[in-house]
C-alpha cells in the first residue's frame, strides 16, 4: 500500500502548493475560496490514502514515525484550514500547508515497508485515543509555533502582533487541552498494560516537560497579556522540546530500550 | 518595571526574584542533603506513616491558610510569580532525568554522590515536588474562598494535579510490584521484587496453560555474501505470508504449501507438534528479471530446529523470519489465603485483579516461543491508586474546560481554567 503512496502525496502536495501560491499572491475573495478548496481536496486525498492503508495493513496505522508524520500532515493541514476560515489569516494556511509538505516529503524519502505486526502492548483500546489525541495536540501547538516564529522574527513591534497572539493563545489552549488528555490517556493505559501509571520511562519524561513548557507559556501569558516577545519566546522554545519528545528521544542516549521507540 | 527595581529582596509584595531565590534554595538544600547522605535512595515511610505525615501536611497547609491568608507572602504564595520559577526549576530536574538514564549504575562518583541516576528518590526531587504540592495547595484555597462556579476549571486542574502528586509521593512506598515465574502445572507462591528479595504473596498461583497466537511469519530477501537483510529505496523489505501470491523486489512468490508447526522429515516439511516446531512454507519464486523459476521450502528455525533459507540466486537468499506474537496469554487457578478459588486467563493489556492486587501477562520465554511452558507475570498492590486516578480525573474535567472556555477573558476575572 505504501508503494502507492508518491502518488496519493503528489497529487496533495500538488494541491497545497498551488493553494500556498493562490493564498500568498492573492486578494481577491474567489481566488481565496478556491485555495481554500484546493487545500481541503489535497487533505482529503490523504484521508483516502490512510483510510485505505489502515484496511489494508488490518491494524491502525499508528506505530511507525512514518505513519505519525502522515496523520500530523493532515491534522496540521486541516487545522491551518480551519484557522483561516475562522480567523482569516492566510500567511498561518500557508506555513501550515507548507510544514505539512515537509512531513510528507519526509515520508517520501523514507519509505515505509508496511508491518502488519502489532505487538500486544499496542493492542489496547487506549491505542487510538492515544495516538491521535497527541498528533492532534502537536498539530494545534505546531500551529502556534508558526505564530510564535512569525512574531519574533517578521513582526518588529509588539503591536503588529495583536491579533494573531489571541490566535496563538487559543491554538495553545485547545494543544494544551489535547496535551493533558493524551498524558493521562497514556497513563491509564500503562497501568492496565504493565502495572504502572508513570515510570519516567524517557518518552514520558520528555512528554512532561513538553507539557511544562506549555504550562510555563499558559501561566506567563495570564499574568503578563503585554509582554508580548518573552511569551513568544517561550512558544517557540516549548516546540523545539516537543519536537525532542516526538522524534529525537529516539536518538538519545538515555532513551535506550524504551517502550516507546518507534519503529523506523 | 522601575518599581519592581527598586523594591528592596525581601521587601512586600514578593515577586519573581524571591520566587527564583527560594527555588533554588530548595533546589540546592536538596542536592546538599543529598550529597551529604552519601547518595543514598531515599523512601517515603510506608503505612500508617506516610497517611500520618499526609494528614499533618494537608492541617498545616489549612490552617496556615486560614490564619495568614491575609498576608502578602501567603498570596505570595498562591500566584504567580512564585509558581513560574517553581515550575522551571521542577522542569529542570525533569530535564536532567531526560538526559541522564535513570535506573542504572551511576558513572562517575559525582553523579552517584548527587542522585542523578535515580532522580525520583531523591532529596531535592522530593523537596521541590512538596513545595509545588505547598502553591498548588494555597492557590486552590485561594480560589475556593469564596467558592465561585467559575473557578471550577481553575480547581479541577490545580487540585487535580495536586492530588496526583500528593497520592503518587505518599502512595509509592506501600505499592508492591513482584514478578512471578509460573511454569505449566507448578504452584507459586513467592514473587520476587525488583531488588532480587522473594516475597510471600496473600495467594498460590497455578499456570494451567500458557497460549500464544502468532502472526504469520513474514519473508525478506538476504545477501548471500554478507548474510543482510537487502534494502532498496522505495521498496517493502519484508511481505507476511498471509496469502498465496507475495511479490518482493523483483522476485514473485506463489506460496503453494504453509505448515503453521512443522519440522523436517528427508527433504520436506511435514505438520508436527513437538516442541520447537516451527512455520515452513513451500515456495515457487519467478524472477521477473530473467524468467528463472525455484522451488523449495524455507523455515523461520525455532530453538530446537535450524532456519532452512531458499538460494534464488548466486547474490541473493529468500529466508522467513520468526512469527511474531498477536497475542499471549496464560490460564490461571488462583487460590487465596482467604479460601477463594478462581481460574481466569489474563493477557497483555488485560490483567485481573484480585484482593487488591492486579495480576498481569508480563513475559515468557521468548527463545521457545510459542513452546514456552514459562510465562512471567507481573503483581502489583497499589492502594493508594483510587485517589490518584481521582486526581486524574479531576485534571480530565480540567482539560475538558480548557478546551470549552479556552483563554481567560477580561484579564482573568472570568473563567479561569
Amino acid at each position: 500500500m505504501w508503494l502507492d503512496y508518491p502518488i496519493y502525496a503528489s497529487v496533495a502536495i500538488l494541491c497545497w502548493l498551488a493553494a500556498s501560491g493562490i493564498f500568498l499572491s492573492s486578494g481577491k475573495k474567489m481566488l481565496n475560496q478556491l485555495a481554500a478548496g484546493l487545500s481541503f481536496v489535497g487533505t482529503a486525498f490523504l484521508l483516502v490514502f490512510m483510510l485505505i492503508l489502515w484496511l489494508r495493513i488490518q491494524r491502525p496505522p499508528m506505530r511507525t514515525l512514518g505513519e505519525t508524520r502522515l496523520w500530523y500532515a493532515i491534522f496540521m493541514s486541516g487545522i491551518g484550514l480551519i484557522s483561516y476560515l475562522r480567523w482569516k489569516f492566510k500567511w498561518l494556511v500557508s506555513y501550515s500547508l507548507g510544514l505539512a509538505m515537509v512531513f510528507l516529503i519526509i515520508n517520501l524519502q523514507h519509505p515505509e515497508t508496511y508491518d502488519k505486526t502489532l505487538m500486544p502492548a499496542l493492542q489496547s483500546p487506549w491505542f487510538i485515543p492515544h495516538v491521535i489525541v497527541y498528533i492532534f495536540a502537536y498539530a494545534m501547538l505546531g500551529a502556534s509555533s508558526l505564530v510564535a516564529f512569525r512574531n519574533l522574527f517578521f513582526a518588529p513591534t509588539d503591536k503588529i502582533v495583536k491579533g494573531p497572539i489571541q490566535m496563538a493563545d487559543n491554538l495553545v489552549y485547545l494543544g494544551f487541552s489535547f496535551l493533558t488528555l493524551g498524558l493521562l490517556f497514556g497513563a491509564l493505559w500503562a497501568k492496565e498494560a504493565w502495572g504502572h501509571y508513570w515510570t519516567w520511562d524517557p518518552k514520558e519524561t520528555w512528554a512532561f516537560i513538553t507539557w511544562m513548557f506549555y504550562l510555563v507559556y499558559i501561566h506567563y501569558r495570564f499574568r503578563h497579556p503585554s509582554e508580548h516577545k518573552r511569551a513568544m519566546g517561550v512558544l517557540a522554545v516549548a516546540f523545539v522540546v516537543l519536537l525532542i519528545c516526538w522524534f529525537g528521544v529516539n536518538y538519545l542516549p538515555s532513551a535506550q530500550n524504551s517502550v516507546h521507540v518507534y519503529s523506523e | 518595571m522601575s518599581k519592581e527595581i527598586s523594591r528592596k529582596t525581601w521587601a512586600n509584595p514578593w515577586s519573581y526574584r524571591e520566587g527564583s531565590i527560594v527555588t533554588a534554595a530548595i533546589l540546592l538544600l536538596g542536592f546538599a542533603l543529598q550529597a551529604a547522605g552519601g547518595g543514598i535512595v531515599l523512601r517515603v515511610a510506608a503505612f500508617p506513616w506516610n497517611l500520618i505525615a499526609g494528614l499533618i501536611f494537608l492541617a498545616l497547609l489549612i490552617s496556615a491558610f486560614m490564619l495568614w491568608q491575609k498576608h502578602p507572602v501567603i498570596k505570595w504564595l498562591g500566584g504567580i510569580k512564585a509558581a513560574l520559577p517553581a515550575i522551571l526549576g521542577f522542569t529542570f530536574l525533569v530535564l536532567l532525568m531526560g538526559f541522564v538514564k535513570q535506573d542504572v549504575e551511576p558513572k562517575s562518583t559525582l553523579v552517584r554522590t548527587l542522585g542523578l541516576t535515580h532522580l525520583v528518590k531523591t532529596w531535592p526531587f522530593i523537596l521541590i515536588n512538596l513545595y509545588l504540592m505547598i502553591l498548588l495547595g494555597v492557590v486552590t484555597l485561594r480560589r475556593l474562598t469564596p467558592f465561585n462556579f467559575k473557578n471550577a476549571g481553575f480547581f479541577l486542574n490545580h487540585f487535580g494535579l495536586f492530588l496526583v502528586l500528593f497520592s503518587t509521593a505518599l502512595g509509592n512506598s506501600d505499592m508492591q510490584q513482584v514478578t512471578l515465574n509460573c511454569y505449566e502445572n507448578e504452584n507459586e507462591h513467592n514473587g520476587l521484587e525488583a531488588s532480587g528479595k522473594p516475597t510471600e504473596l496473600p495467594f498460590e498461583i497455578k499456570l494451567l496453560n500458557f497460549n500464544i497466537d502468532e502472526f504469520r511469519p513474514q519473508v525478506t530477501l538476504i545477501d548471500n555474501q554478507s548474510g543482510q537483510i537487502v534494502e532498496q529505496k522505495g521498496k517493502g523489505q519484508y511481505e507476511m505470508l498471509d496469502r498465496n501470491a507475495i511479490d518482493l523486489y523483483n522476485y514473485h512468490l506463489e506460496v503453494e504449501q504453509f505448515l503453521e508447526t512443522s519440522g523436517k522429515v528427508g527433504e520436506a516439511y511435514v505438520t508436527s507438534n513437538e516442541p520447537g516446531s516451527a512455520p515452513s512454507a513451500k515456495v515457487k519464486v519467478t524472477s521477473k528479471n530473467d524468467g528463472t523459476v525455484t522451488s523449495g521450502w524455507i523455515y523461520s528455525g525455532s530453538y530446537v530446529n535450524h532456519p532452512e533459507a531458499l538460494k534464488l540466486s548466486d547474490q541473493y537468499s529468500l529466508v522467513m523470519l520468526p512469527a511474531e506474537p498477536r497475542k499471549f496469554s496464560s490460564e490461571l487457578s488462583i487460590q487465596t489465603n482467604t479460601g477463594k478459588q478462581v481460574t481466569t486467563t489474563i493477557e497483555v493489556n488485560q490483567p485481573f485483579h484480585i484482593d487488591g492486587w492486579s495480576v498481569y501477562q508480563l513475559s515468557y520465554n521468548t527463545e521457545m516461543g510459542r513452546w514456552s511452558n514459562l510465562s512471567v507475570l507481573e503483581l502489583v498492590r497499589d492502594p493508594w491508586l483510587p485517589v490518584v486516578y481521582f486526581g486524574i480525573f479531576l485534571m480530565m474535567g480540567g482539560a475538558a474546560f480548557l478546551f470549552i472556555t479556552g483563554k481567560p477573558k477580561n484579564g482573568g476575572n472570568e473563567h479561569v481554567a
